[in-house]
């Protein structure tokens, strides 16, 4: 029904657009309410039933689907049963044996679903079960229109599906009314207070300076405020000198840096291909750059995306550099992880595809698309055609260059006009002695043909009776070409999408591709359109559409979910709280008005994701301390209305990074890869050995990630798994966080190397080297007792060393070390305020 | 000495503290008492499963490669007999390469204990242990490639990433031991889906399996990640500890009551233990000889793989939840495309002994009743010929067995056709299997859940049915 219903509206995008509506609403309307007149069994069919049917079902269901057991919640000794049909779905759709479950099962088409589990029943058995499904399932003393009504239960009502909360337009609320006015610096105060005063709360009061510009420039670039950068805003008195730091911060490369790696985490970025087969991705790196790039220059959103699905379809590129960006940018769509050597080419194929709509659905919409490859989908108003009608879109694009084993990925070529006239340069001269080549064989058979007379038989090989010094050339010019062949210059190439030919796809029933159904026009989930959406060109993928679709102001998801992300990303948990869910088993807003008036926001400011980071940072919600209120976490525990801010926990690459920049051994070299596997080579295939190292002192961004075999120290502190997205990572606390800590040669050497420059600076008392080195690695002046119990600590270590170390030198060197090493390890250097 | 007021960090309430465990997850609703108290309970702690188990613990013993069923446990009197000739019904859609006639098996088979059942002379050692097998016939899945079927076999999927079955077992009834991790895999191989096989997707960290050392590194230098401290003394490392704990509770007084932070302070105490605990039970040295023998130890084939074995039975004695020994190296094991006499010869040598002697040394300590063993690989074999004398993957029938832990001994369960290529009698799908082992452990594959991405996620996905047949 639901099919066809979006097939009218295709048709009414022609006729004025305000009738659709309402027709498409009378007719979702209709479908409900009038019953259809359903055709009753003849006495023919009720004996065909009787005869043939139930013996089968007696004989070869009732054991496990009966009235003892029912396997799978499914019966077939009632007509009951049978209309309810089991876990799997519905049974029977009268009339269409190739939709019916009953009979793919007793086919054996798929692998999952085959009954009866021991024997396939016989041919004539599974002929009259296909036929009575043809003749509508007939069933004595029984009403048929339950089992047509049962299959019409579940599709959907569009309509009323886009009343829910995230499938309405973005429409940018008033601001609300607050008390405490003299506290809001801007309209996301405004929303938040208003919060807060509904439940009686008050905001912490503002954090001080050195918290402040701590948090924030971790917030921004990941890496800690150096002491200079701390004095400075200390010392700046002038009222602007707050956002003086946000917008140095939002300046420095270092911003794209870090904020490029949470696009990564939902982009499922990653050197390597994982599952099956292991080998590197070598170019993925520069879709990597791309993001830091992108972010830096402050792209605007829609035009990011858009570069992302559809880089290869934008109007023409005004230049090299420009179209190459853009290529390089599709390399969102093949980033995935892809079982590489599977047998069934068209099952993977449709994986591939699969894993695709499934990132474009969670990282950009918020929405668990992939549900509805075998079914439409259970909570969400999503149907399987819908999920049918972008495999189109997605099998009409080239991602693959190959599905033979090895499978390989698509990659575009980024020659430069230079690139292209060094490779062919390099040719001409291969050619050249080619030719020189094929002379000297020429001139040597002609000689040696004259020379042996017209009786003469040229030899199948004749180069062996050639004169030595044709011989010794020709082994020199071969060398040679065979030299410049190796040398030949490569030109660039990145992972990318193209054009192929264009496809509509068949609706795989169950999602197998060994059962299809009818075939699917490509077009966009319907429930999201407020407008009817005209059919995809036959010319195109539909990519650019689908891009171009995602990115209108009309559409409910795109700007509220990158709101809340990067909302997530500043606060460590979004105002939706399952940010890669708005769909109906996502969480509900905590604040929906500030969530609409941030997407608008952002919508109006030319999807500049730089100006949104400065409204958040420079409102007094961003600004708060993180004071404990009895009260107020008696009310609400988990902060979700914002009273404070939270303690959190640095990632996994911070902590990484500032260790090394404490300890002054970061390389802050932008961009690159470190990756010592080549291109599309396993990075280790049946020998488990490694060919991967991690032994840089770059940042953490620049280091190979490898799925499968992440670096260890990142996947103990929560990284993304790098094969499925993640735009909420976690961050627990376990014992191998501490063993890391206490144990790895990382903070080993960062702690000694720290240990040596203060012992270098002799001037020093051990009071002021503590003093260093507590403002270096928290960015604040130790109290008194810490000051004490560190000496004390010092004190201890040198005494307990002594057994083992006659030199004194050497153990006050080990004392700091372990001390430094404690700095680094402890809850302050870890979590911010 | 403390400079600092006592009430700041007693050590005896810290150390109690620290009972918290291994893991603890960052839960942020931890502020009022009553989720304070739930999240304090420990990811790891044991918890009960939803009916009485038959087996508490789970020791899977992985062949890498896919060993061949009609050469071991899977006896075909009617393979001899028609060597050579053409196999008389159609091969599968997809195969992993084309292979030719039938290929009857080079070893001989013998009935043994009072069971009678037939085991080929790969595994005499086991064979004397048949009366406490339960031997599958009839398991089958549907990836025919080596990275596929792993992960089919270790997370119940091959197209997707999910939590492995170790991780399953894991989250569903925690762990005994709180000084350990709950699920260790020892020497697994970083290939064909490599961590995915032992990871916990979208369950929580302290799900994941840990892993020691891997499939390049020798058994006797396993290691876990970074269990070693190799420039501090216990005595000073444990003086550092207590500097840091001052630390943290110094900088605690700036954030409030803080469970993460208090958690953090209890990890500290975990790791210095775990440091102590995990060598122990590393190091072998107080075995008897005769118990090293038995394993195999002193003989250079079977002394890796008996010391695996070895350190999956104190593992399992000191109450790890679930252990995975593999037998994998530099190739992929069990793979015999071509020589499989030689191969498979050479592997059943460095496993048969060792994994004879778990199951004989579990049962004398009397840990065998509440273990359960499982062996087997990701698939089968072909029972035709690949080129002259191999045989290629089969994932249409092969064979695992159980022991232990609430599983009939000394039957067969199930049938491939009569030759082997197909499962025939008591089909037994992937699903089908971790249905049944979780039911062993006392779990209903159907009740265990976690809600990931807006629905809740199984081992078995949507299918799986308990094969009673298994069980005592």
């Amino acid at each position: 029904m639901t099919m066809h219903v979006r097939f009218r509206e295709h048709s009414l995008s022609f006729v004025k657009p305000i009738f659709s509506g309402l027709l498409v609403a009378f007719i979702v309307l209709s479908a409900s309410c009038l019953p259809a007149a359903e055709p009753q069994p003849d006495q023919k069919q009720i004996d065909f039933f009787e005869s043939k049917i139930r013996p089968l079902l007696i004989k070869h269901c009732y054991d496990c689907h009966g009235p003892d057991e029912q396997e799978s919640d499914l019966r077939v000794d009632t007509f009951k049963g049978i209309v309810q049909g089991g876990k799997a779905g519905s049974l029977v759709v009268p009339g269409k044996p190739e939709q019916s479950l009953l009979i793919t099962a007793v086919l054996y088409q798929t692998p999952d679903l085959q009954m009866p589990p021991d024997e396939k029943l016989s041919k004539q058995e599974i002929e009259d079960l296909t036929n009575w499904v043809k003749m509508g399932a007939p069933y004595p003393n029984a009403d048929l229109s339950l089992l047509r009504a049962a299959n019409e239960k579940g599709k959907i009502d569009l309509k009323k599906e886009r009343e829910f909360w995230s499938f309405q337009p973005v429409k940018k609320p008033a601001l609300p009314e607050v008390k405490q006015t003299e506290w809001v610096k801007n309209p996301i105060d405004q929303f938040i207070l208003h919060k807060l005063e509904e439940t009686g709360l008050t905001p912490a009061k503002p954090t001080d300076r050195r918290t402040l510009i701590r948090r924030t420039t971790f917030d921004l670039t990941g890496l800690p405020p150096t002491p200079q950068e701390i004095d400075d805003f200390l010392n700046d008195s002038s009222p602007q000198a707050f956002e003086k730091v946000v917008d140095r911060l939002l300046a420095s490369p270092h911003y794209g840096e870090h904020w490029a790696r949470h696009w990564l985490d939902i982009a499922r970025y990653a050197d390597s291909n994982g599952l099956d087969e292991n080998v590197a991705m070598g170019n993925a790196w520069k879709y990597r750059d791309y993001v830091v790039n992108a972010l830096n220059k402050d792209k605007p959103y829609d035009l990011f995306l858009k570069e992302q699905l559809a880089g290869d379809l934008l109007e023409p590129a005004k230049d090299v550099a420009e179209r190459n960006e853009r290529l390089i940018a599709t390399g969102f769509l093949l980033l995935g992880p892809k079982v590489l050597a599977e047998v069934d080419k068209t099952k993977m194929e449709m994986d591939i595809i699969d894993e695709q709509i499934n990132t474009i659905g969670i990282s950009l919409m918020g929405l668990t698309l992939g549900c509805a490859r075998c079914h439409d989908h259970k909570f969400d108003p999503i149907l399987a055609d819908d999920y049918y009608g972008l495999a189109g879109i997605l099998k009409s694009t080239k991602t693959m260059e190959s599905y033979k084993t090895v499978a390989r990925w698509n990659e575009n070529s980024l020659a430069t006009a230079e690139d292209l006239k060094v490779q062919a340069d390099w040719d001409q001269k291969i050619k050249v002695e080619e030719d020189q080549i094929s002379a000297l064989v020429k001139s040597e058979n002609e000689r040696l043909q004259k020379e042996g007379g017209a009786e003469f038989k040229l030899p199948a090989k004749p180069e062996p009776t050639y004169s030595k010094e044709a011989q010794a050339q020709l082994k020199t010019l071969r060398d040679q070409v065979a030299a410049l062949k190796k040398e030949r210059p490569e030109v660039p190439t990145a992972m990318g999408a193209a054009e192929r030919e264009i496809i509509d796809v068949p609706l795989h029933i169950r999602g197998s591709h060994l059962t299809l159904g009818e075939t699917v026009p490509r077009h966009v989930p319907v429930v999201l359109s407020q407008q009817p959406q005209p059919p995809f060109s036959s010319e195109q993928s539909g990519r650019l559409k689908l891009a171009e679709w995602l990115v209108n102001p009309d559409h409910p998801l795109t700007s509220r979910v990158i709101a809340n992300r990067i909302w997530r990303w500043h606060f460590g948990k979004g105002i939706v709280s399952t940010p890669d869910n708005f769909g109906k088993l996502g969480a509900k807003p905590s604040n929906q008005p500030l969530l609409d008036w941030m997407a608008a926001s952002l919508m109006e400011q030319g999807w500049s994701l730089k100006k949104l980071h400065r409204t958040i940072l420079l409102s007094n919600t961003w600004q708060m301390s993180s004071e404990w209120n009895e009260k107020a976490a008696t009310v609400d525990p988990e902060n979700r209305l914002m009273w404070r801010a939270d303690v959190r926990r640095l990632d996994a690459e911070s902590i990484r990074d500032s260790i090394l920049a404490v300890s002054d051994g970061l390389d802050p070299k932008l961009g690159g890869s470190l990756l010592t596997v080549n291109n599309r080579e396993f990075v280790f295939n049946h020998e488990s050995k490694d060919g991967v190292t991690y032994d840089f002192n770059r940042r953490s961004i620049y280091l190979p990630v490898i799925r499968n075999h992440l670096f260890g120290m990142f996947m103990l502190f929560d990284y993304a798994d790098a094969s499925v997205l993640n735009g909420d990572r976690a961050s627990t606390t376990v014992a191998p966080q501490a063993l890391f800590l206490l144990n790895s040669h990382l903070v080993e050497d960062a702690s000694q190397r720290m240990a040596d420059a203060i012992l270098n600076q002799t001037a020093l008392t051990p009071e002021q080297k503590i003093e260093q080195l507590v403002l270096k690695a928290y960015g604040r002046a130790p109290s008194k007792m810490e000051i004490n119990r560190s000496l004390q600590f010092l004190d201890e270590i040198e005494r307990d060393l002594q057994n083992e170390e006659p030199d004194s030198v050497k153990r006050i060197n080990r004392a700091w070390q372990v001390f430094c090493q404690s700095v680094f390890a402890s809850s302050e250097f870890i979590y911010l305020r | 000495m403390s400079i600092l007021p006592q009430a700041l960090f007693s050590r005896r309430d810290l150390l109690k503290k620290s009972a918290v465990g291994f893991g603890n997850l960052a839960l942020l609703s931890m502020l009022n008492d009553e989720t304070r108290a739930a999240s304090a309970k420990d990811p790891l702690s044991p918890r009960e499963p939803h009916f009485e188990p038959r087996a508490k613990r789970v020791i899977f013993l992985f062949m890498k490669g896919g060993p061949s069923h009609m050469d071991t446990f899977d006896y075909k009197p009617q393979l001899q007999k028609y060597d050579g000739k053409p196999l008389p019904f159609d091969k599968p859609r997809v195969q992993f390469a084309p292979t030719g006639n039938l290929l009857k098996s080079p070893w001989k088979f013998k009935q043994y204990g009072e069971s009678g059942i037939h085991v080929s002379e790969l595994f005499p050692n086991v064979a004397e242990c048949v009366d406490d097998l339960c031997i599958i016939n009839s398991l089958y899945g549907t990836n025919a490639a080596h990275g596929g079927a792993l992960l089919k076999l270790h997370t119940g999927s091959d197209a997707f990433v999910r939590p492995s079955l170790g991780s399953w077992v894991t989250y569903g009834l925690g762990t005994e031991n709180q000084n350990l991790p709950g699920f260790i895999t020892i020497c697994p191989t970083l290939a064909h889906g490599g961590v995915k096989n032992w990871s916990s997707a979208f369950l929580p960290a302290p799900y994941q399996g840990t892993p020691l050392g891997n499939a390049a590194i020798a058994a006797e230098n396993a290691q876990i990640e970074f269990i070693k401290n190799g420039f501090l003394s216990r005595g000073v490392q444990r003086k550092q500890i207590d500097f840091m704990n001052d630390l943290n509770r110094m900088h605690q007084q700036q954030t409030g009551p803080n469970q993460i932070l208090e958690d953090r302070i209890g990890s500290f105490e975990l790791a210095f233990r775990m440091q102590e605990e995990v060598p122990q039970i590393q190091d072998i040295s107080g075995e008897t000889e005769a118990t090293r023998k038995m394993y195999g130890l002193d003989e250079a084939e079977t002394a890796d793989f008996g010391r695996q074995c070895l350190m999956a039975r104190r593992f399992a004695e000191r109450g790890v939840r679930f252990i995975q020994v593999s037998h994998s190296d530099q190739k992929v094991q069990w793979d015999q495309h071509s020589n499989l006499l030689e191969g498979h010869g050479k592997n059943a040598k460095e496993v048969d002994k060792p994994i004879a002697a778990l199951l004989k040394d579990l049962k004398q300590r009397g840990l065998l009743k509440d273990t359960l063993v499982v062996w087997g690989g990701e698939f089968g074999r072909t029972p035709t010929a690949q080129g002259k004398n191999g045989r290629d993957h089969n994932p249409e029938g092969f064979t695992m067995w159980l022991a232990g832990g609430g599983v009939k001994g000394g039957i067969k369960y199930g049938a491939t056709d009569e030759f082997g290529y197909y499962a025939a009698k008591d089909k037994m799908h992937i699903h089908d299997f971790h249905a049944t082992l979780l039911h062993l452990l006392g779990m209903n594959h159907e009740k265990l859940t976690y809600r990931y991405a807006g629905r809740d996620f199984r081992l078995t996905d949507v299918a799986g049915h308990v094969a009673h047949g298994v069980l005592a």
